[in-house]
């Protein structure tokens, strides 16, 4: 029954991602846009490309919607309204947001076009620069936790949300986050205006439907990582927990799908620069920052 | 006679075979490597299959699995590197090619 | 005999999928499908490690091996003649040599694995989160040296593959 009522919610939560994204992309509030363009698509032709690699092409969109599915079900919305409660949650979301690499990777390769091939390994590029920016954050939350369960991270900030006891941690998981959603700023691999759709260009009707959920369940998996890492969970005053969860999970979602746009997109290089010559720097000084910390202070 | 042990050891020489017979019959040095993976990658399934059905209370097991996950990936580190670096210098990374040490 | 018969059908099943990619892994004529192929082999590996309840070990493989693999398909596309496959092209040596000895390996391994006494079964395991404390206290107490010696070599070896292949800055080359 839990999850029936889980899978519902993380169902209506895709489609508010959806609607949100719709209103960051054309300005407008509409609830039923996802709704509509969803069965346009699979109402339209499916156009396929000349000499594809067929198995990539397939399979490329599904792979990324089990890749999101996989890093949704570590995700607790409540103290056991959990899908999956491995003793190494945190480790398991990061490997299956992993896969969304080799999904790109494959949908830039499959379609045999260069503008999608440019995009897929522009993904690779731009992942480079900010994997560890993914892992080193969760290192320094694991820490206080002193466990890589998803729901022991959230009761261990029963006290102090993470957000204020590691900033430099959240700042950092937060733009990796974005890059790993591939959402602008650095949407390099679909890079609208400048790859005319990147990975997204040849996929047509089902299969573009299929990817599009897929992205939004991605980007659904990494608000609740966010929540769940830093902004305390299900945890909060007056409501029920999971309706805290709800709340949290649309605030960073709005705030990493508005805000994003303000900035023009970062070039590859200076990305790869600021990952690799700033960012890991900055989350070896946050894990040894939250070290100290955790061996002086009794939080 | 720990039957699923034995069945994991097997399948750890079938991951061995294939990847030895790789090593040595591909001409250039990045299939080369990625037969040298899918020998330390039975490795790592026989270290695994030792560990859970003979020790599993001696992390000692899962530590060595560490150090060698963390080897395959220094070894393809610097692999690539060698690779970028003959590919620039001599235009191919084919092996049939490097007869220069030759006697 | 311990463990279940479920174990035992995922063990056999991520077993062959392994085996099964790794051949692929040579026997197709798309340089990216080879790399990629690589990855699903692993993969399974991975997956063989956690049904043998070795939680952190299977998702830390499925992690890195990932990335690796899809940084290797970058390579390949990069150093490869026909990362297409779609001309065909012969791109093995010695053939029978290396089937021969992946041959005489196999035989030896499977000798070894069958006929050896190992011993008697193990009589329980430690259940994934207590494995994965277990597993930080012998890293940071017995194998400390170790790992750290392990992390200086991994350092080296990175700076040494980084000034390898960064290019010379003279224009008539490199010393």
């Amino acid at each position: 029954m839990s999850i029936a009522i889980l899978l519902l919610t993380l169902t209506l939560g895709a489609y508010f991602i959806a609607v949100i994204e719709g209103w960051a992309v054309h300005g407008r509030f509409s609830l039923t846009r996802p709704a509509l363009s969803a069965v346009a698509l699979f109402g339209r032709e499916s156009l396929l490309a000349r000499t594809p690699d067929r198995l990539f092409f397939e399979a490329a969109p599904v792979l990324l919607l089990v890749a999101g599915l996989l890093a949704v079900a570590v995700i607790p919305l409540a103290p056991g309204l959990i899908i999956a409660d491995l003793a190494t949650g945190a480790l398991f979301l990061n490997a299956a947001l992993a896969y969304v690499l080799v999904a790109l990777i494959m949908a830039g390769w499959g379609p045999n076009g260069g503008y999608a091939m440019i995009g897929g390994w522009r993904f690779l590029g731009q992942f480079i620069a900010y994997a560890m920016l993914i892992v080193m954050p969760i290192t320094a939350v694991a820490m206080r936790a002193e466990s890589l369960s998803t729901t022991m991270i959230v009761t261990s900030q029963a006290d102090l949300w993470n957000v204020f006891y590691q900033p430099l941690g959240f700042v950092l998981f937060v733009l990796a986050a974005m890059g790993l959603a591939w959402l602008p700023p650095l949407d390099l691999p679909n890079a609208p205006g400048d790859l005319a759709g990147g990975v997204e260009a040849e996929y047509t009707g089902v299969r573009l439907a299929v990817l599009r959920l897929a992205r939004m369940v991605i980007i659904l998996a990494l608000a609740g990582a966010i929540v769940t890492f830093y902004l305390g969970g299900w945890l909060g005053p007056w409501l029920p927990g999971w309706a805290w969860s709800v709340i949290k999970m649309l605030v960073v979602t709005t705030v990493m799908l508005t805000t994003g746009r303000l900035v023009p997109r970062v070039r590859e290089a200076d990305l790869l620069a600021a990952g690799w010559k700033l960012g890991i720097p900055l989350a070896l000084a946050n894990i040894f920052l939250v070290g100290v910390i955790a061996l002086v202070v009794d939080i | 006679m720990i039957v699923e042990l034995s069945v994991t050891l097997s399948i750890g020489a079938g991951l061995f075979a294939v990847g030895l017979y790789g090593a040595l019959s591909q001409t250039n040095l990045v299939m080369i490597l990625m037969g040298v993976e899918l020998i330390l990658a039975a490795a790592l399934v026989n270290l695994v299959a030792f560990w859970r059905y003979l020790h599993p209370d001696a992390m000692s097991g899962q530590m060595f699995v560490l150090i060698v996950m963390t080897v395959m990936a220094v070894e393809m580190a610097v692999g690539f590197g060698i690779a970028i670096a003959r590919f620039r210098s001599r235009g191919s990374v084919e092996m049939e090619e490097a007869r220069e040490l030759k006697g | 005999m311990t463990g279940s018969v479920w174990e035992l059908f995922f063990l056999v099943f991520f077993g062959l999928a392994a085996i099964w990619f790794g051949i692929v892994v040579f026997r197709t004529h798309s340089m990216v499908r080879s790399a990629l192929a690589l990855l699903f082999s692993q993969t399974a590996i991975g997956a063989m490690f956690m049904v043998m309840q070795a939680e952190f070990l299977g998702v830390l493989q499925i992690m890195m091996m990932a990335t690796e693999m899809s940084v290797m398909a970058l390579f390949m596309v990069m150093f490869m003649m026909d990362p297409g496959g779609m001309g065909a092209m012969e791109m093995s040596h010695q053939k029978r040599l290396s089937l021969r000895a992946g041959g005489v390996g196999l035989l030896a391994a499977l000798a070894v694995s069958w006929l050896a006494d190992w011993g008697p079964a193990a009589a329980s395991i430690p259940d994934a989160s207590r494995q994965v404390e277990l597993l930080g206290i012998e890293l940071l107490g017995r194998s400390m040296f170790i790992f750290e010696s392990a992390g200086l070599t991994i350092l080296t070896s990175m700076i040494a593959a980084t000034m390898v292949a960064i290019a010379p800055r003279k224009p008539g080359g490199g010393t």
